[in-house]
């Protein structure tokens, strides 16, 4: 006689036997009307179809790029490389770009991995913390001191033009996709209860990409002259403080 | 939108009574708009993990005019090897900002070795599972410092190697760790199906003073495998039968607050509230009926 399996036994048993890697759980299962078998399918089925559902909640345009087949796939084949690590949901499909970058049947969209990182970016603005805007008028008072930039900000730079690419797969039919070939720069923020974005020029970029990381105006000015002798900090500036962008703190 | 520290601090929690619906993101601005007329809200805890967003927002609104409840599905209590501290660090920082009346997860497992599977998987009914749960649901409500519910899962599988029933292991855990009990009457319902038990049986056996809330919600029927199977997949109306089992239910633990659960095919507000409703009008017949 099989003795029974302990509880970590059991678990093990039951997680391979979710995620595709054998085992022999079934003979633990009552079968009674049903099989072990399609009592386990239950859970399998319904294991995969949250997880995808995640991803396809997450990766709308990826989505819409390569097809519901193709999707499907490479989510069913992610959700096993990258097994979810948390018992909630909002941190798995983190590494869904770099998966899909190693995706031989993918090689050929280069521009695929990027359009998945803006959108993983897109969802970490939209579940970001809150923060006071600065007002404006007090803009000058404080330059001296380390500037805050709202936590729903993000930065992307791309070789390939992801902002336009994202666009033309989530836009409704009969969009036309018109590509020059350049890459883009773009920041996105939380909005109201939307994801705004914009393309940014290279020094611009620079300028913001550099305050998130140093808080520093003086560095950011310094870095973003680099690119660009003549880049204005004051347009720059204004544009963070209209958009709500500039937080206290 | 602002947290305001001034009306949260001046404000007692307040503990849900009659029946609350599920604040569900198709709702959310009808509901912060409409104000509807309903007892409570019902939010999933780990939709609000992360650091903030339009859940997070309605809340700090939804809160001034609402009990709440936050009801978990990713505690996992039930892991054998280890227990998420992080994910109750979590749940303590949200029940502290949002001063729930209910704090709730269920009687299930849902990750093991790191791997969270994001499910309510099924127990063995056995001692050692008994043994665990007891212990992890005093944790949490030490932890929390305040009562905390479990709930009882549907199920698409038993185990061999039981050693007890389900109402068996629901209700010793309720008496042996103390916490109070959601009863969810469709997956008593459902199970009942399934695994070919007396629903009845199973009200008569949990132990009725400790329940402090109950679930209905829709089931859909499995039609393409060898024998009936229901998904308890929150996805339809509640059931004549389940209905049937909650006024049996009410008879025995009395107008205790109710959640109607829709989270599938969410419909319109409308349809959650007549189904509210409909609760209600059981709930306060017993009420008139206790008095």
């Amino acid at each position: 006689m099989v003795t029974a399996p302990t509880l970590l036994e059991l678990q093990r048993g039951f997680a391979d036997a979710m995620l595709d890697r054998g085992g022999d759980l079934a003979q633990w299962v009552v079968g009674a009307a049903l099989t072990p078998a399609a009592r386990l399918q239950v859970y399998s089925n319904a294991i995969a179809s949250t997880q995808i559902e995640t991803l396809c909640a997450t990766y709308p345009a990826v989505r819409a790029l390569v097809g519901e087949a193709f999707f499907e796939a490479a989510a069913m084949r992610y959700r096993l490389h990258h097994p979810s690590a948390r018992g909630n949901l909002q941190t798995f499909g983190g590494a869904f770009a770099a998966f899909l970058a190693t995706m031989p049947e993918a090689a050929a969209l280069a521009y695929l991995p990027d359009v998945a990182q803006l959108e993983w970016l897109r969802q970490q603005s939209a579940l970001a913390a809150e923060a006071s805007p600065l007002a404006p008028a007090t803009l000058d008072d404080t330059l001296s001191l380390p500037v805050r930039l709202h936590p729903s900000l993000h930065l992307l730079t791309s070789a390939h033009p992801v902002l336009t690419i994202w666009r033309y797969a989530t836009a409704p039919e009969g969009a036309r996709l018109q590509l020059d070939g350049r890459g883009e720069q773009v920041a996105l923020w939380r909005d109201g209860n939307e994801v705004a974005m914009a393309a940014l020029d290279a020094a611009s970029f620079t300028c913001i990409a550099t305050l998130i990381d140093t808080r520093d105006l003086e560095t950011a000015h310094v870095a973003a002259l680099a690119i660009d002798a003549t880049f204005d900090l004051a347009v720059c500036l204004r544009s963070l403080l209209t958009h709500q962008l500039i937080v206290t703190g | 939108m602002m947290h305001d520290a001034r009306t949260l601090a001046a404000r007692p929690i307040s503990a849900p009574s009659g029946v609350g619906i599920g604040l569900r993101a198709p709702h959310l601005q009808r509901v912060l708009s409409e104000r509807p007329r309903v007892a409570w809200f019902e939010v999933h805890s780990e939709n609000l993990f992360a650091d903030g967003g339009a859940l997070h927002a309605a809340i700090e609104h939804v809160r001034a005019d609402y009990p709440l409840s936050l009801h978990g599905v990713g505690l996992s209590l039930g892991s054998a090897d280890t227990f998420d501290d992080e994910h109750l660090a979590t749940l303590c920082a949200l029940v502290q900002r949002f001063e729930p009346g209910l704090v709730s997860d269920h009687i299930c497992w849902g990750a093991i070795g790191g791997i969270h599977l994001n499910d309510l998987l099924p127990l063995p009914f056995t001692r050692e599972a008994l043994d665990l749960m007891v212990t992890r649901v005093q944790q949490v409500q030490d932890a929390l410092g305040r009562e905390f519910l479990v709930e009882n899962v549907s199920s698409y599988l038993t185990f061999q190697h039981a050693e007890m029933s389900e109402w068996e292991f629901v209700a010793e855990l309720i008496r042996r760790s103390g916490c109070g009990l959601l009863l969810d009457v469709n997956n008593v319902y459902v199970n009942s199906v399934n695994h070919g038990f007396d629903a009845h049986a199973y009200l008569r056996a949990m132990p009725r003073a400790a329940v402090r809330e109950i679930h209905l919600a829709g089931f859909t029927r499995k039609t393409d495998l060898a024998a009936p199977l229901l998904i308890d997949s929150h996805s339809r109306p509640v059931d004549a039968e389940v209905w049937a089992l909650y006024a049996e239910a009410l008879d025995l633990v009395g107008p205790v607050p109710t959640l109607i659960e829709w989270d599938q095919d969410i419909p319109e507000l409308e349809v959650l509230l007549a189904e509210a409703d409909r609760a209600e009008a059981l709930l306060n017949g017993h009420r008139t009926h206790t008095a």
